[in-house]
């Protein structure tokens, strides 16, 4: 500060002629310095609240966008769905129409067994013998009521063959009613037959009735989704976000999932892949590891796939159904593999792991101390299980995987869109601080010129 | 056009990020070296030499690691002072054999007699920089077995160049004091003093002289 001393030996003179100066020289630049700091202001606020203008136009773009990716996902998701379903009724109609020649034939078959049985069960009355027009014709004979002896005996001899001829008949009518009974006892089972066959067809179309119910629901979310009304599209963001969510928590349970059955093989690989190269500063054996976790990943994806329950890959979802079989035996096939070498190599690691303990304890001069036979059992039967059964838990990681990555598109959208506006915010506030800081600049720089703008003004008024 | 010339430069660019990616394991490996006094009256702390080096240095060593049994004797910078190397097998299996192999031929050494009249550390320290160095480890690490005071032979001159200790950390270990030690603690003290000095001076990564045996695995944890 002393340097600026115009008289270093008279400092309160010096700061007086340099306040002095430096107010005559800011009130005679007064004009152009309220330019300059108008241009300021302009430049700098003006350029920060075309930024947050820009920003904000920036966000609608950016909010329309994602409102149109959104709708028509959804819109694709429910078309999937739609074809799926009809997919689905297509193979229960074929699978089904296929079936129903036998059926019917089954049907018809039974139906011709009651119908014949039916006819057989026809009720004959059997017939007394024609004794009554020969009992009338005698009775008509001239002299019968006289009590012709020849007369009554005749008909003595009628009445007791017609005593016989009934009974007889009667016997007839009792045997031909007991097999009627048998064959209708004999109908039951057909009956029966019939019955559960009629079950089937009222089981399938009670499927064919559920699917068309689907249907139905799915067109009428289609249509509301076609609509795009705020509601829908609040309702689908929702519901993007909850999917999100959760998607995101059961990837990050699979991710620890992974953890460990990397550590698991990462040890009894460096047996099968020793190398003393690295790759990103990893082992080539722990490189290893980390692929046959990858590769059950990917497995899994293609088995999800090949089920129908994913649909990442169009070229696999629009495959034949054989080829798609085809496709779900290989991913299979390969998972069972990877589960065994796994398991395999959580056996390997448990006898490294063993063998190292009791090579330090030997270093050590420690006698070796192993565990009990039963015990170290436990401990291999435990890791292989788990060396089998995590690959196949992370090959189901296929569909909270797709899950994610549908959701992501529109929450990461979401979240880029608020960090947007925050910044937006940001620089609007930063663009009102600063034009409020150049008023107060303005004013300061008039405050200080005071007492030259004052006498100005009384000379500017003598004159 | 465009598209496929930047493809090509991506896949270029991929490809060589690959190739530079890939390293050897020297830089993650770590070399050690133990420097075993055999003379005067640390001669009979053989044992006690042994049984550290197998309980506290070879159980930490990872495939890859290299150790280096050298003794320290009347003329130390000799070849034949090296009387051990060992380095581990990437195949866990092969590490372990090699250890116990490696812990057999301590014990050996233990057993025997030999002793010697003066005492080269300096010697020792350069050949076993010599070892250390040739073997490119990321971490290079020397264990001193002695009581560090050094008598050299009449006629033997011991200078380290000003590089002879970069990169490497340096430990005397089980360090015993002599009668005179006890007499005056800071000759002892003065005698540790002047070796750090002379270490530090000559590039030397760390010194320690207060290393308890079992400290050393956290020791080794420590400067990997």
């Amino acid at each position: 500060m002393s340097n600026l001393y115009i008289w270093p030996d008279m400092p309160f003179l010096s700061i007086t002629v340099l306040v002095v100066g430096s107010m005559v020289f800011l009130y005679l630049a007064r004009v152009p310095m309220h330019s300059a700091l108008k241009s300021l202001d302009e430049g700098i606020a003006g350029g920060l609240t075309k930024a947050s203008s820009w920003i904000k136009g920036v966000v609608e773009t950016m909010r329309e966008k994602n409102k149109k990716v959104l709708l028509e996902s959804s819109i694709a998701d429910c078309e999937q769905k739609i074809a799926q379903e009809f997919r689905r009724v297509e193979a229960g109609y074929t699978k089904h129409l296929a079936d129903y020649p036998a059926l019917h034939l089954k049907l018809d078959e039974s139906i011709a067994v009651i119908d014949s049985d039916f006819k057989e069960c026809g009720q004959v009355v059997p017939e007394a013998p024609g004794w009554n027009d020969a009992v009338q014709s005698i009775a008509s004979i001239k002299g019968v009521a006289s009590g012709d002896r020849v007369i009554e005996k005749m008909l003595k001899e009628l009445h007791k063959s017609a005593v016989e001829g009934e009974k007889m008949a009667l016997a007839e009518m009792r045997k031909t009613a007991n097999q009627r009974h048998k064959i209708l006892s004999s109908l039951a089972p057909t009956w029966n037959k019939i019955l559960k066959s009629m079950g089937e067809v009222q089981k399938k179309v009670a499927l064919v009735l559920e699917t068309s119910g689907k249907i139905e629901k799915y067109m009428s979310e289609y249509e509301s989704v076609r609509h795009g009304g705020e509601e829908s599209i609040d309702m689908l963001s929702s519901k993007a976000t909850k999917l999100f969510v959760f998607a995101l928590l059961v990837i990050v349970i699979a991710g620890f999932g992974a953890f460990i059955n990397f550590n698991l093989i990462a040890l009894p690989m460096s047996e099968l892949v020793p190398a003393g190269t690295r790759v990103l500063g990893m082992q080539v054996s722990d490189i290893s590891a980390l692929v046959i976790v990858m590769l059950e990943v990917v497995l899994g994806i293609f088995m999800m796939e090949a089920l129908g329950i994913t649909n990442i890959f169009p070229q696999i979802s629009g495959m034949t159904m054989g080829k798609r079989r085809l496709l779900l035996y290989a991913s299979l096939i390969g998972l069972f593999f990877l589960a065994s070498v796994e398991a395999a190599l959580a056996v390997l690691r448990e006898h490294i792991a063993a063998t190292n303990a009791a090579t330090t304890q030997a270093l050590a001069g420690k006698t070796a101390t192993t565990a009990s036979g039963e015990n170290s059992n436990i401990t291999v039967i435990g890791q292989a299980t788990l060396g089998f059964v995590l690959p196949w838990i992370l090959a189901m990681v296929a569909v909270p995987l797709e899950m994610l990555i549908e959701s992501s598109q529109h929450v990461l959208n979401k979240i880029l869109i608020l960090i947007i506006i925050m910044v937006g915010h940001f620089i609007g506030m930063l663009g009102h601080i600063m034009k409020t800081v150049m008023n107060i600049v303005v004013h300061i720089y008039d405050a200080y010129i005071i007492v030259p703008t004052k006498i100005g003004e009384m000379f500017i008024k003598k004159t | 056009m465009i598209s496929r010339h930047v493809y090509k430069i991506i896949c270029g660019l991929f490809a060589v990020m690959m190739l530079s990616s890939c390293s050897d394991n020297r830089q993650y490996e770590t070399a050690i070296c133990a420097l075993a006094d055999i003379s005067g009256t640390y001669a009979k702390e053989k044992e006690s030499m042994v049984n550290i080096i197998k309980a506290g240095i070879i159980p930490k060593m990872v495939p890859g690691d290299s150790l280096f049994f050298i003794t320290i004797d009347s003329s130390s910078y000799d070849e034949e002072n090296l009387k051990g190397k060992l380095t581990l097998d990437y195949r866990p299996s092969q590490a372990n054999q090699q250890r116990v192999a490696f812990a057999e031929l301590l014990d050996e050494f233990s057993s025997g007699s030999t002793s010697s009249k003066y005492t080269d550390i300096s010697g020792a320290m350069m050949l076993c920089s010599g070892y250390l160095k040739s073997t490119m480890a990321g971490t290079q690490v020397m264990f001193i077995f002695s009581d560090m005071k050094e008598e050299l032979k009449p006629g033997i001159k011991r200078s380290f160049s000003k590089d002879e200790f970069e990169n490497m950390d340096i430990a005397a270990m089980n360090v015993i004091k002599l009668n005179e030690d006890n007499t005056d603690p800071q000759v002892f003290r003065s005698r540790i003093k002047k070796w750090e000095k002379r270490i530090m001076k000559h590039s030397g990564k760390s010194w320690n002289a207060t290393l308890s045996p079992t400290d050393i695995s956290d020791y080794i944890d420590q400067i990997r």
